[in-house]
């Protein structure tokens, strides 16, 4: 839904290239498009600003649509202009998605992307993207990460099976998720550091976090109960697993052993995550992991 | 090479100006010279707690719309050689300052100065970004309480994704007795979760607040306290010697003994 309320955006801006000049505002009231909300920045430029139910979108085309022979840094430049030039519409500090479609983003190109908004008052916050390379340079830059296959939403958990989803590869960080910062993959997430309180991952598929894990943890997010959530210490704010819900215990036993989250009969578990896979079997009936070693028959 | 430190939180109150303005001190004690810029524009009080405020003549917004020269506007503290501050402007907000604009001032300062120290507004919205844009290291101020240290973990973040890695941190108020019942995060409770290098520890000490209201560096008070201590061995840190930190959960007692000892006091 979003993702077409930007593309048909960002048609209507090209378009209409000539009729807006540096300084114009779109002021006309008659709206032809009401369900959309109205751009901030009108400009024949690919890249812009629109606002969508409380968020302020920095949109950048993709790569298709990207004019023949602009290069990147002019396409940056001319946002940059343009925002300079207007009088500010946003309260300083405003936070911005970025939506980078399928553009290939590194970690320069993010910050330049984020000081341009600091220049005037926004502040980059998240970056969606469908790119794994983008996914992970914006994740080692430190901000929010929304990853999507093509026409996979995270927002809406499939009902039933969910096996038939393809899940997308692995998203591997490096680093440790902090508070503030939000990872959201249509895949597994792999993290070789803390997941810090205040940080939040959701993963469609598992999630293994190479330290400790204290902030919320969403995996199975498209809906599968099969997935799991391991972490080598694990002190959570929160876990969640499909549309199931943990808290923390109020006092957390002390335990040394890395451990592993699995939906069971009774809801989400914990056990020593050494032997679990010789342990434990899904059991699809119980639409949980039940303590029994894999059979043959299964 | 000078050094472009900014001392910034998250939250605010945990202290920054405090450690901005006692931490100057204590390096220009050492024989350096620190310029300390107050980044906290239409909040200023660095100049309060240095006891400059009826000095401040010219601001920095002064030396950005070019009613004044930059050597104008810098308040030497006669008390202690070498250290000098750029007063923020009182009236005007934060916004009214561009990153690009802190970078060139505080350029121009590192031709005459070892080390500028940034005292940075709390949030993490435009007039941190200004506070933070030309610094080259940072130091981490939070208190050993969860919600100050979530804020220290964020800004963290932000900070690396600014490129800026070298940051350390600086633990203040913390109070022993309340540590020791369970009462308070611990030293290293704090450092276990944001895993960043510690370069110092502060009690939670009434001198601090005396201090403060007396517009009088701790490092330059008669009476030589715990807290002037951290300062002056955070100061050492940072020049890289090696200092063992204070053993606070040891007896208060005890402590001010041994210090007194080492001090001939
Ligand atoms: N170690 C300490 N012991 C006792 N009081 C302290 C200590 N450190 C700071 N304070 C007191 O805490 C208060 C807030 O300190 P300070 O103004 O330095 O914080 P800040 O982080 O600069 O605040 P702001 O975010 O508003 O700029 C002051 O009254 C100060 O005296
Ligand atoms: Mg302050």
């Amino acid at each position: 839904m979003s993702k077409q309320t930007c593309c048909s955006q960002a048609n209507s801006c090209m378009s209409s290239e000539t009729t807006f000049s540096a300084d114009d505002l779109d002021l006309s009231l008659d709206d032809k498009d009401n369900t959309a909300s109205p751009l901030i920045v009108n400009s024949y430029s690919q890249v812009y600003l629109k606002t969508e139910s409380e968020r302020l979108l920095l949109v950048l085309p993709a790569e298709e649509e990207m004019v023949l022979n602009m290069p990147w840094s002019e396409v940056w430049q001319e946002l940059k202009h343009r925002l300079q030039a207007r009088e500010q519409s946003w309260q300083a500090g405003t936070a911005v998605s970025l939506l980078a479609k399928d553009q290939l983003l590194d970690v320069r190109q993010l910050q330049t992307i984020a000081e341009t908004l600091s220049e005037v008052n926004l502040c980059l916050e998240k970056v969606c993207t469908s790119r794994r390379q983008t996914a992970v340079a914006a994740a080692t830059a430190g901000y929010s990460v929304e990853q999507k296959a093509v026409d996979v939403t995270l927002n809406e958990p499939s009902e039933g099976k969910t096996q038939a989803l393809s899940l997308a590869d692995p998203l591997y960080l490096q680093n440790t998720v902090r508070s503030g910062v939000e990872v959201r993959h249509p895949g597994t997430v792999v993290v070789l550091g803390d997941l810090n309180p205040g940080g939040i991952i959701i993963a469609a598929g598992d999630i293994f976090i190479w330290g400790r894990l204290r902030g919320i943890a969403h995996a199975g997010a498209q809906g599968n109960r099969q997935s799991r959530i391991l972490a080598l210490q694990m002190e959570p704010t929160q876990l969640r697993i499909a549309n199931v819900v943990a808290r923390a215990p109020k006092v957390p036993p002390k335990s040394f052993e890395s451990e592993i989250a699995y939906i069971a009969s009774e809801g989400i578990r914990l056990s020593q995550a050494s032997d679990f896979a010789k342990t434990h079997s899904f059991s699809e009936e119980v639409g949980g992991w039940a303590d029994s070693p894999p059979t043959n028959n299964k | 090479m000078s050094r472009i430190i900014v001392v910034t939180s998250g939250k605010g109150g945990v202290g920054k100006t405090t450690v901005t303005s006692n931490l100057g001190a204590a390096i220009a004690q050492l024989g350096r010279t620190v310029a300390l810029i107050d980044a906290d524009f239409g909040l200023r009080n660095l100049d309060i707690l240095l006891g400059l405020e009826e000095r401040v003549v010219y601001t920095a917004l002064d030396v950005l719309s070019g009613e004044c020269r930059l050597a104008q506007a810098l308040v030497k503290d006669k008390r202690i050689k070498g250290l000098v501050l750029l007063p923020a402007a009182q009236n005007r907000n934060k916004e009214s300052v561009q990153p690009e604009q802190m970078k060139k001032i505080t350029s121009a300062l590192t031709k005459g100065y070892d080390y500028i120290l940034i005292d940075s507004p709390a949030g993490i919205e435009m007039g941190f970004r200004n506070a933070i844009a030309a610094a080259t290291e940072a130091i981490i101020v939070t208190t050993p309480e969860v919600a100050a240290v979530r804020d220290a973990d964020r800004v963290i973040g932000l900070l690396e994704a600014e490129g800026i890695h070298n940051i350390r941190l600086i633990i203040n108020r913390v109070r022993p007795e309340m540590v020791q019942t369970n009462k308070m995060m611990s030293v290293e409770d704090v450092l276990e979760l944001l895993a960043v290098p510690l370069v110092g520890v502060i009690p939670d000490d009434e001198k601090v607040i005396v201090a403060t209201n007396k517009g009088e560096p701790l490092v330059i008070a008669e009476d030589y306290s715990l807290p002037a201590l951290s300062f002056t061995n955070i100061a050492r840190r940072l020049e890289g010697e090696k200092v063992p930190f204070m053993d606070l959960m040891a007896e208060q007692n005890n402590i001010l003994t041994r210090i007194r000892r080492i001090f001939g006091g």
